[in-house]
């Protein structure tokens, strides 16, 4: 089954004028394991097609053999995979050295695909057709599944994230300030940079293709002229370029993002992000195909296709060509042919009624039929039928395209556009080359008016002096509507005709391999309207995304339904224009991390790594169960910095401590700490922490690890909306301490040995007391003797940059005492011995404070406080769930947390908490029960992961390990 | 339903290829008549459910359904199709296992292939918090009968092999919730499945009509102001999303829901590689691989509330970041295409269904982000309480008066524990 | 990218700010009932249009001010016409 071996580049023509490539750098790349040679400059399909290779790929559904049709980026064609990146529109990616090139879903090979049986079988696939079959029996959907899978047409992606290479593929982002930002740089836009540059405007051109120029490139020697003196006029007006770039989006208040495809430096793709003050669109026409049977067929191009190959690539794209035309740019292929020595059959004037009625031939075209019944042989078939305004960037700012019969077109009404967007070149109007630029110097001096308008109603300072602005000096009042818009005149839409599609039926959209006929039939079965008809078809659904076929589905449908084209309307054009890599999305991969000044410590003492949302923290260092039993006989020290910490100030903080809080604290005297719980409106607790009276005017409030950013956000809301007569200052001091807990019976012992200035004595510094004082040498920190542990503790916070120092400190003095760190998983352990709760765990989104087994620190005498109301009614009804300590009756299993409590059938409550207490050497456990089973005593029935009921007993108290609190008042 | 003539099947779709035969119309085009028994506002999925089986198990006719745009054109065209049931309350749960099951049958009982796709879903959990939660969640689920497992990291890679499994990655993978009977579905074959079906049942289709006003009297709904003209009638059922309020406003019955748009993204094609639903909760992700071979891509609800669809960046920017991270081969795969519907959020979580206040104003609304799923339940249930004089017990969780006593539905648990 | 005008800082990327949703007025907790307390807790206008929020500048000044915006163009204005900033 070999293939024909085409002659080097068999189809390369002599020099020509304007062609971009370098025929001193020859180099090859493999396309379908098969060497070819390339120019520097070349696509990877004009290197191709100059070996005479001219089918690509296969098509969607039927597997018809697909050659070249625009020669741009939108070639539905073209889609082929280079080495590992998938989809690659080969007729825009230029061509290097060794490149490893595909086509894509093709078996055995490109030429002999056995998936194109479905040709035969196309009449039974119409549109839809999955719709109505594999439905009974539904055991053997699966299996059909599988099938309608096999027919993905795509590339392939390497799954094998473990040999990724995230360095290998290094992807960037960029901010960008311009006040003109130019979408397309063809002499309109072109001329509008220039115009906004040399008015002082910091301007950005954006180009999709790899030189700026548009049309002029491909065009005569005036147009090559006028090109050179473009080029350098933009460069000369220091106009930031950027090619082989495409906006890909305008969003709310101008903010556009471009993808530099290519950028300079070692990133594969680039994502720029531009608060544009004026965006100028000028993003041209696209050239649309003509519908008729055979369209499809490799050999089948657009004019604007043709001049490529020829003058940018010189590629001869065929050896006798029959061109259909109905305007310049199909005059000026058939010349084009011509002059390279192409044979031109015919040339069909649709100005003057002539037509094509089909193209046929095996694996590409070999004759044409025309509209008169003369059939003609030919390998190439040119069609210049119409233009597509680009106006997608223009919808995404609000506007909604008209209609005009007599250019065949939808226009963009510029009317309806904001201030900030001005458009200029094809995507308004028809015109010669000096008319384009005339129009685009004219827009983009306004686009640098408007700019500068806006920069100084909103007091920035220019980039730069506007010497150039006529009419700059007087600032505008604000919010005066403008006059009048700048891209209004100058530019109108040609008379075209209204070429849609011929005598037969072809294909409408080739990425999707969707038909006029299918079209019609999906009208006629009800799916009516045109947003109904694309999705049933899946016509625009494609890789394109209907910027190449939208007009012909409008048209169709338009036909099909005895409605206007202006009634159906174009589609919705929803970002991102062009296909964009993820990679580029995401840019650089930066996940924050937050870790305390300890970490390194932990890293180099075995810490098992626990993350906790954005902060990474020891979850033990080896055995927790260990490390918690050497709390209770010893002293273990433990790293608690994520804890939040707020500071505050002035005279009013009772006021707002006593708000936020559900519990007292007014009475709070200076020296003393107390646990505080907060609930939300609702009454769901919130979070929960210690507060200590440094001062007169002085608190340190603690928060929940998890919860530090929004209990600060949480203060300043009351504080700002509802109190803003209080005199509180906050702060946010979490991580200017280091924060660590030293717990055990001979934490006292250890902390004696490292304070100054603090006397430790159980008299002088009792339970729930705040002291300040220097440990290890380093002042000014505070100390709680506070116990989430159960044991004599204090937790010390520390300036963070001394955070290492007295953690060592700690260890190097306590050797004796048998201190050693412990993570966090023993101190769940610890603390679950010890029954307190954890908010978050213990309680969820509708846990309101009667269900924590809060009631003790509930005060409804308090006039006001967040949430009492609910509080008030969930204590007046009593019929809530709560949180209770429970007992498995089989002390040697543990439930895990989230099991369900149950009774019969029914669901009574779960299990938030569970542990064997290395302290009692059973299982423990808090839960939420049901009301009717929270009294201590009550047997419960607990539902294990693999179905096994067990029992537990509710216990007296939510503590196991010393209810009373001895441990901690030593 | 139907005639016989107008069945899908293999054998059809050959008979018509054959003679070249036009199909029959999907639906019908009605004038639209001065009254109806029951108005269904809004043509989505909810809508279009609803209307059928009102015709169908309950046996009612002159049935319209008001259509502000085009069938399906709302919420029920722009989300991404995930079905599964593994809730975390047992009313959650209960509710959508019976609609998990109903799709599971819609095919067969529409005569339209809806192309459920039970391929299994994945929930990633990626702290032990979201662990905990998992395994709270499987266990409901197991006592309510639906199956699903906490499973391990080397399970997830076996169903997942794209994804990164290592501890390398910011955000290692610990675990996930396995559901299998989860998966997705072709989100407008429902939409078409269930309007042919109600076409076939008498149901009247009005496509761009708009409801401009509600009229009531004495506490009662007597009529439809719309666009084309008024229609009287006693029962108007709000079926709509993202404008529900504004519907609701027409009978002056407020409403605890805000609009937010819900963003969604899709790929180019790629040849298949990915066999289950996964879902992020702590990145805040779902991606599943449709048969065309296109990634579709979901994520949480933007940041403010807002009727526009016009999508952001940010939103795109986020997603491509969350999705790398949990599998970074995919960095040269292209974004196709993205858009945003509107998702009516209300504060625990779950749907508000059933009677108002206002007699014979149904709503069926604020299915926040789980109102594809929900559809053929919901328009059961919601037939079956327009029909009767009980609310059903699938739905008794999810009345409106819950916000006034104060019986919050629990869904919101697991979506506000912490890390 | 909305830009977002806060009253302190100036026009700021609106992933800067934390959206706070319509503010409501807190009834009083003494004399309300649940029907009040749970309108103040759950309902709001949700209006398609123009709408009375709150914001909060998180990534900036950490100011919660008020601003009016169209909740389907994304239009911006001051509440009242007034700047709602440090003016006031």
């Amino acid at each position: 089954m070999s293939e024909p071996m085409p002659m080097p580049m068999s189809m390369r023509l002599p020099a020509q004028p304007g062609e971009v490539i370098d025929r001193e750098e020859r180099f090859s790349f493999s396309w379908n394991g098969r060497s070819y040679p390339a120019y520097s400059g070349d696509t990877i399909a004009s290197a191709l097609a100059a070996n005479g290779v001219r089918i690509f790929s296969r098509s969607f559904k039927y597997h018809r053999p697909r050659g070249l049709l625009t020669a741009s980026h939108l070639d539905p064609g073209c889609t082929i995979q280079v080495g590992e990146e998938p989809n690659v529109r080969g007729a825009h990616r230029l061509a290097s050295p060794g490149l490893d090139v595909r086509s894509q879903n093709t078996w055995p090979s490109l030429r002999y695909d056995v998936k194109s049986v479905n040709r035969l079988a196309g009449r039974f696939l119409s549109a839809g057709f999955y719709y109505k079959t594999f439905i009974k029996p539904r055991r053997l959907w699966p299996a059909y599944e599988k099938v309608l899978q096999r027919f993905v047409h795509g590339g392939v992606i390497p799954d094998r994230p473990e040999e990724h290479d995230a360095e290998a593929r290094f992807y960037d982002k960029r901010y960008a300030h311009p006040d003109v930002l130019v979408a397309g740089g063809g002499p309109a836009g072109m001329a509008a940079a220039c115009a906004a540059a040399e008015a002082g405007a910091r301007v950005l051109l954006v180009e999709e293709e790899h030189r700026p120029g548009g049309h002029l490139r491909w065009g005569d020697a005036a147009d090559l002229t006028l090109l050179a003196e473009l080029r350098e006029r933009v460069s000369a007006a220091g106009v930031e370029v950027m090619c082989d770039a495409v906006v890909l989006g305008r969003y709310d208040d101008n903010w556009v993002a471009v993808v530099e495809r290519s950028p300079a430096g070692p990133a594969f793709e680039r994502l720029v992000k531009a608060r544009a003050e004026t965006l100028v669109v000028a993003a041209g026409q696209i050239e649309r195909p003509y519908v008729f049977a055979g369209n499809d067929l490799p050999g089948v191009m657009l004019s604007t296709a043709v001049r490529r190959l020829v003058n940018l690539y010189a590629v001869r794209p065929g050896e006798r060509a029959v061109v259909l035309t109905a305007n310049g740019s199909g005059d000026a292929a058939a010349a084009d042919l011509s002059r390279v020595g192409v044979d031109v059959a015919a040339v069909v004037d649709a100005r003057h009624g002539e037509d094509v009625v089909r193209a046929d031939g095996r694996g590409g075209v070999r004759w044409v039929e025309l509209g008169d019944g003369r059939r003609v042989d030919c390998d190439l078939l040119v069609t210049a039928t119409g233009w597509t305004a680009t106006t997608a960037l223009l919808n995404m700012a609000g506007n909604r395209p008209v209609y005009r019969p007599e250019a065949a077109r939808f226009v963009p009404d510029l009317d309806t556009l904001p201030d900030t967007v001005v458009a200029t070149g094809g995507v308004v109007g028809d015109g010669t080359r000096e008319a384009l630029c005339e129009h685009g110097t004219a827009v983009g001096e306004e686009a640098a008016r408007r700019a500068a308008g806006a920069a100084e109603q909103s007091g920035e300072v220019p980039s730069r002096a506007w010497p150039g602005v006529k009419g700059a000096e007087g600032a505008r009042a604000p919010s005066a509507p403008h006059p009048k818009r700048p891209d209004a005149e100058g530019l109108t839409p040609e008379p075209h005709p209204e070429l849609i599609h011929g005598r037969t039926h072809g294909f409408v959209d080739l990425c999707e391999d969707v038909t006029s006929k299918d079209l019609l039939s999906a009208v006629e079965e009800g799916y009516d309207s045109a947003e109904l008809a694309k999705r049933y078809t899946t016509a625009t659904m494609g890789p394109t995304q209907g910027k190449l076929e939208i007009l012909n589905v409008v048209g169709i449908l338009a036909e099909a339904t005895g409605r206007t084209i202006q009634e159906v309307g174009t589609t919705t054009w929803r970002p991102p224009y062009a296909p964009v890599t993820l990679g580029a999305l995401a840019g650089r991969r930066l996940e924050p991390v937050r870790h305390s000044p300890m970490q390194r410590w932990h890293e180099e003492h075995g810490a098992v790594p626990l993350v906790a949302g954005a902060w990474i923290r020891p979850d033990h260092y080896g055995d927790p169960g260990a490390e918690a039993a050497n709390v209770r006989e010893n002293v273990g020290i433990i790293d608690v910095t994520p804890i939040g910490k707020l500071d505050l100030q002035g005279p009013d903080v009772a006021k707002l401590l006593n708000l936020l809080y559900v519990n007292k604290w007014s009475k709070l005297e200076v020296g003393r700490v107390r646990y505080g719980v907060m609930c939300a409106e609702d009454g769901v607790v919130l979070d929960d922490g210690v507060t200590g009276r440094l001062g007169e005017d002085h608190y340190l409030m603690s928060t929940t690890s998890s919860g530090a950013a929004a209990v600060w956000e949480w203060v300043e809301l009351w504080l700002q909306t509802e109190h803003p007569d209080w005199r509180v200052h906050v702060t946010p001091v979490t991580t200017a301490y280091a924060s660590i807990n030293v717990a055990g019976p001979k934490s006292r012992e250890l902390m004696e040995r490292v304070t100054t200035g603090v006397d430790l004595s159980p008299d002088a510094f009792p339970y729930m007391r705040v002291r300040r004082g220097s440990i290890a040498g380093v002042d000014d920190c505070v100390i709680w003797r506070i116990g989430f542990t159960g044991e004599l503790s204090y937790e010390i916070h520390v300036p963070s940059a001394y955070g290492l120092h007295v953690w060592a400190s700690l260890l190097a003095h306590g050797e004796d005492l048998g201190v050693a760190p412990f993570g966090i998983e023993a101190q769940r352990i610890l603390r679950l011995e010890k029954g307190h709760l954890i908010v978050g765990q213990d309680t969820d989104g509708i846990t309101q404070g009667y269900s924590a087994d809060l009631d003790w620190a509930i005060k409804l005498d308090k006039p006001d406080f967040v949430g009492r109301p609910e509080l008030a009614w969930q204590r007046q009804r009593g019929d809530h769930p709560r949180l209770v300590g429970l007992l498995p009756l089989d002390a040697d299993t543990v439930p895990p947390e989230g099991c369900q409590l149950v009774e019969g059938a029914e669901i009574v409550g779960r299990i938030t908490s569970s542990r064997r207490s290395p302290t009692l050497g059973r299982a423990i456990c808090l839960g939420q029960v049901a009301a009717h089973l929270a009294e201590p005593g009550t047997e419960v029935t607990v539902r294990l992961p693999d179905g096994r009921l067990t029992g537990a007993r509710v216990a007296e108290q939510l503590a196991s390990v010393d209810p009373e609190g001895a441990r901690l008042r030593v | 339903m139907g005639s016989s003539r107008s069945r899908f099947s293999a054998y059809s779709l050959v008979r018509q290829g054959v003679s070249g035969r036009p199909w029959p119309r999907m639906w019908r085009r009605h004038e639209l008549e001065s009254s109806y028994d029951a108005v269904v506002v809004g043509g989505g999925l909810h809508g279009l459910a609803t209307a059928y089986y009102l015709a169908a198990e309950q046996g009612w006719s002159r049935i319209a359904v008001l259509e502000r745009s085009y069938l399906g054109g709302g919420g029920s065209g722009r989300n991404t199709a995930i079905i599964r049931s593994n809730y975390l309350t047992p009313d959650g749960v209960r509710f959508y296992d019976h609609s998990l099951r109903l799709y599971a049958d819609l095919s067969a009982a529409l005569n339209f292939n809806v192309m459920f796709s039970q391929r299994g879903h994945l929930t990633l959990a990626h702290t032990d918090a979201s662990l905990r939660t998992m395994r709270w969640r499987a266990e409901v689920n197991k006592i309510e009968g639906v199956d699903s497992e906490v499973i391990g990291p080397d399970r997830v890679k076996e169903l997942a092999p794209s994804l990164d499994t290592s501890d390398r990655v910011r955000y290692p993978i610990l675990g996930a919730l396995y559901h299998p009977p989860g998966g997705i579905v072709r989100h407008d074959a429902a939409v078409w499945g269930y309007a042919r079906a109600a076409d076939a049942h008498g149901v009247h289709l009005h496509q761009e009509t708009e409801v401009v006003g509600i009229e009531t009297s004495g506490g009662r709904v007597t009529g439809v102001r719309t666009n084309r003209g008024l229609i009287s009638t006693p029962v108007v059922a709000n079926c709509t999303a993202g404008w529900a309020t504004t519907i609701a406003d027409m009978v002056d019955l407020p409403m605890p829901i805000q609009t937010f748009p819900l963003q969604a993204a899709v790929t180019e094609p790629v040849r298949p590689f990915l066999h289950t639903v996964v879902v992020s909760g702590s990145l805040h992700v779902y991606v599943s691989q449709t048969d065309r071979g296109e990634l579709v891509f979901g994520a949480s609800v933007d940041p403010f509330a807002s009727y526009s669809t016009r999508g952001s960046l940010e939103f795109v920017e986020g997603l491509a970041t969350h999705v790398l991270e949990l599998m970074p081969s995919l960095d040269r795969l292209r974004l196709l295409r993205q858009w945003a519907g509107l998702c009516d959020m209300t504060p625990d979580f779950a749907p508000i269904i059933g009677r108002t206040p206002v007699e014979g104003f149904f709503v069926d609304v604020g299915w926040g982000t789980y109102g594809f799923k929900a559809g053929p339940a919901a328009g059961q249930a919601l037939a079956e309480c327009i029909a009767g004089r009980k609310v059903p017990a699938l739905i008794e969780a999810f009345a409106l008066e819950r916000f006034e006593t104060g019986k919050l539905v629990g869904e919101k648990g697991a979506a506000a524990v912490g890390h | 990218m909305l830009l977002l005008e806060c009253p302190w800082c100036g026009g700021r990327n609106a992933s800067e700010f934390a959206y706070a949703g319509e503010p409501m007025p807190r009834p009083d907790p003494e004399s309300a009932g649940p029907a009040e307390w749970r309108g103040y807790l759950y309902l709001r206008a949700n209006r398609c249009g123009w709408t009375r929020e709150r914001w909060y500048h998180r990534a900036g000044c950490r100011r919660f001010f008020e601003i009016e915006r169209n909740t389907q163009t994304h239009e911006l204005r001051p509440v009242g016409g007034g700047a709602g900033g440090p003016d006031e």
